[in-house]
């Protein structure tokens, strides 16, 4: 008999590229106010910047931010999953045990966030310890993440590394191919964190002022970091400049500055489309990146192309339906607390 | 064979089966327990029930709290988990399934943000607008079933798409219907046993046995549709298949005796403490009934996930990871040409993508006590014969000398020792040790290929000829090369299985 072949990607790569780059931007928006948040929320009640009211404020958003987090952050995954499996997969099982811990330690930040949040006034000490240990949880992740998805571009080193242990007991030692890139993240989070938490926080002009802060600060060490980052890409970069991953660059950072140009005027609908954009524009860049590291090993263009017309239609309708069906809920939740108050 | 192996000490099967189990538990009642959630929520608000609303409320923060954290999580988990274990089967089924998947996460996503909204709703929404929240919630919640449950079912039961390759013949499979509705139930019957346990904390008092009868008589109802669907999917799996386990796997097959035992014991045990004596339930016999939810689930999971074997897909790939297509590639080039990942030690590559994926050597369904006491050429002709064996396990389809890799690797790690020395045994016993080890695998004494009656009358020199003509008797027979000893009481206990004896 002559059984179907699997080597082969379900609709366009452009398409599957398109929903890849937009949901992960997506899921970086919801993770970078989750983890910018939570560390803001530390560091401003930590220096005494704000009463715990306004920590519990922001205390009690966060299981719905994880839970978002989450859910934005599987559909990303998948279509990574359907092009570059060969790639993820491996850089996944040689450091599998840290791939696998990073399940526990969102279940653990996960109910970290809701004992903070429910925790309610009582917010003291303990709380903060709560938030920390959810912190912890959230950093680890963001490491994994890095370490293990850089790898996936260096089908070389995964080759060596798993020749010397195949127990999953490895960790990334190339630091400099991703340091720069968790730094970058990790400042991005926190910029993005900056702008939630000001527009949440807005008729407060001290939680304002404190979003602002974080939002500009965190925007110049992000630019930093990300010059950073470039620099440590070493042969790629000359390609990178020449490709039409440059001007998706520049337009991000342009969009950036100009977001916080809205953010400070208090035009938040701008300001966040604008970040918004500039987030999407990053992830298209970062996607080249992986592009031009795996020039020579693996060229996504090379999947077979065979369309499921009909299962993508399904997806499509439900997507509209998701979308139609959530806008409704949240129109029916805050207008009933509108009502309320 | 194109990944690396995850080389764990764990066996694969549990490191599954603790992440899996616990799921379906979770993601099953977040299913149930949102109709039960909301179908309760409207009787008690026609009733004017308020302390039917104030449990339910407490109900929903449990349930958020077990479905959206450890439910979803755990499910994330069994993505990551089947990534490291089996990732060539997960990539199959990444590529066929890509779009049923990303439609599952449309309903992924409005169920969760529809539990949030739910739980936080209560006090601020009308009854209305809450209601229908529940609502949505429940459907999404059985559509991501819907969903998931034609790619699950698609793993045992691909039925036309082994020829056509398209999407809807293997997600519409032969045990899409029975599985769909046998796990509708269990998602009821889940919904009863955590409302129970939720409810047996409650003050005592009328309402509190209103609730438990109320909750005991959802696990009731649940437990007798899967009950019926559970008989309704097993015809829906081929006849070869099940013939096939009931025959040579005992482990299905146990599976399934298990989760009857469970079923009843569930079923007792709702009608007792739920429906005629609910003032009687504790929290002790709640998180009881649980437990033994949780252990039926897990012995039908069981059930479905080893009857499947030697595949991880039907007819597709094998449980170790190679691929059915490539048959004649394997037996024409090997298996080493096809490792991707090596290590610079043949025998260990080699026993790690033949073998290792069910088999460790010494913890889970170990192999070091199925061979010590023997040797390298024993080994190697169990490793070319692996078709043959009880279990239904795949077959070994790379070349006679990575057979002979795979049992050198073995050899230097099993006890070399005669038999009678490792297992203090001798006479008869020491023969039915020998016979378990050399010849159990694939004649089981009142089972499988049972060969005792071709010994009935036959002395002991026969017998000894049969031994040293083995390796002739048949595909698959190794020659027999145990020591003088072993086969002197082999020889005698071979005799007793003649009379009929040391069944």
């Amino acid at each position: 008999m002559n059984l179907p072949d699997y080597q082969f990607i379900s609709a366009p790569l452009w398409l599957v590229t398109l929903l890849h780059v937009l949901t992960l931007s997506l899921h970086f928006m919801a993770m970078n106010f989750l983890l910018g948040g939570v560390l803001i929320t530390l560091i401003s009640s930590a220096r005494k910047r704000w009463d715990d009211a306004t920590a519990v404020k922001f205390a009690r958003l966060f299981p719905a931010a994880t839970a978002a987090t989450v859910t934005l952050g599987v559909a990303p995954l998948l279509f990574l999953q359907l092009v570059y499996p060969r790639q993820v997969y491996a850089a996944a099982i040689v450091s599998g045990w840290f791939w696998l811990g990073v399940v526990a330690a969102v279940i653990v930040a996960y109910y970290a966030l809701y004992r903070a949040s429910f925790a309610g006034q009582r917010t003291g000490t303990a709380g903060k310890a709560v938030l920390l240990l959810a912190l912890a949880g959230l950093l680890y992740v963001s490491l994994v993440y890095s370490s293990v998805f850089s790898m996936a571009e260096r089908p070389a080193l995964v080759r060596d590394l798993y020749a010397k242990d195949p127990s999953g007991l490895v960790w990334n030692p190339a630091l400099g191919d991703y340091a720069w890139r968790w730094l970058h993240m990790l400042l991005g989070a926190v910029t993005v964190g900056g702008f939630f938490i000001g527009l949440l926080g807005r008729g407060d002009s001290v939680v304002f002022a404190t979003g602002k802060s974080f939002f500009a600060i965190g925007m110049a060490a992000a630019a930093v970091t990300g010059a950073g980052y470039l620099m440590s890409l070493q042969s790629s970069l000359p390609t990178l400049m020449q490709s039409p991953a440059m001007m998706a660059l520049m337009a991000s950072i342009v969009l950036s500055v100009v977001s916080l140009h809205f953010f400070f005027r208090k035009n938040f609908w701008a300001s966040g489309v604008m970040l918004f954009l500039s987030v999407m524009g990053m992830v298209f860049v970062r996607h080249t990146v992986r592009l031009l590291r795996l020039a020579g090993e693996f060229d996504p263009a090379s999947w077979r192309v065979a369309p499921q017309w009909s299962p993508f239609a399904m997806f499509l309708v439900c997507f509209v339906v998701m979308l139609a069906v959530l806008a409704w809920m949240l129109r029916m939740f805050f207008g009933a607390k509108k009502d309320v108050a | 064979m194109s990944y690396p192996f995850w080389d764990v000490p764990v066996g694969y099967g549990v490191l599954m089966a603790v992440l899996a189990v616990f799921h379906v538990f979770v993601s099953h009642f977040a299913i149930g327990g949102g109709l039960y959630l909301v179908v309760t929520e409207r009787l008690a608000r026609r009733a004017g029930d308020t302390a039917r609303l104030e449990f339910l409320e407490k109900l929903s923060k449990f349930f958020v709290l077990v479905t959206l954290v450890a439910g979803a999580l755990t499910g994330v988990g069994i993505w990551f988990i089947i990534g490291l274990i089996s990732p060539t089967a997960t990539e199959a089924l990444i590529h066929n399934y890509v779009w049923g998947w990303a439609t599952e996460w449309t309903f992924f996503v409005v169920e969760i943000a529809a539990a949030m909204i739910y739980f936080y709703g209560w006090k601020t929404m009308t009854p209305r607008a809450h209601m229908a929240v529940g609502w949505i919630y429940f459907v999404f919640a059985w559509l991501s079933l819907f969903i998931i449950n034609g790619i699950v079912t698609f793993m045992l039961t691909p039925g036309r798409w082994l020829e056509t390759g398209e999407f809807w013949d293997g997600f519409f499979n032969p045990t899409f219907w029975p599985s769909l509705v046998l796990r509708t139930g269990v998602c009821v019957m889940l919904a009863g046993l955590y409302a129970l346990l939720v409810a047996s904390r409650g003050a005592a008092g009328e309402s509190r046995d209103r609730t438990v009868r109320w909750s005991a008589g959802w696990g009731v109802a649940g437990l007798a549709v899967t009950a019926l669907c559970q008989c309704w999917y097993w015809k829906a799996i081929p006849a070869e298949v099940t013939a096939k386990a009931v025959a040579a796997m005992p482990t299905p097959v146990h599976s399934v005796e298990i989760s009857v035992w469970l079923a009843a014991g569930i079923g007792a045990a709702l009608v007792v403490f739920g429906l005629l004596a609910p003032k009687r339930l504790s929290f002790g016999v709640a998180a009881l009934l649980m437990a033994l939810g949780l252990a039926w689930f897990g012995a039908f999971e069981w059930f479905r996930e080893s009857i499947r074997k030697p595949y991880i897909l039907a007819g597709y790939i094998y449980g170790n990871g190679t691929e059915v297509a490539n048959t004649e590639r394997y037996k024409k080039e090997g298996y080493l040409a096809q490792i991707a990942f090596k290590t610079g030690d043949d025998g260990a590559d080699l026993f790690r993508h033949a073998c290792r994926s069910c088999h460790t050597l010494d913890g889970y369904k170990p192999l070091k006590p199925a061979f010590d006491g023997t040797d390298r050429a024993f080994i190697a002709a169990i490793v070319r014969a692996t078709h043959l064996l009880r279990g239904n396990m795949p077959p070994f389809l790379g070349t006679a000398a990575e057979a002979e890799k795979i049992a050198g690797y073995l050899a230097r790690r099993t006890d070399r020792r005669p038999m009678a020395e490792i297992h203090k045994l001798e006479g008869v016993e020491l023969g039915r040790k020998a016979y378990a080890i050399r010849c159990g695998g694939c004649h089981v004494i009142g089972g499988m290929r049972d060969v005792s009656k071709s010994f009935e009358g036959q002395s002991a020199e026969d017998l000894n000829n049969m031994l040293n003509s083995a390796a002739d008797m048949g595909e698959g027979m190794p020659a027999y090369t145990g020591d003088a000893a072993e086969r002197k009481t082999l020889v005698s206990f071979l005799q007793t299985l003649g009379k009929g004896g040391n069944k």
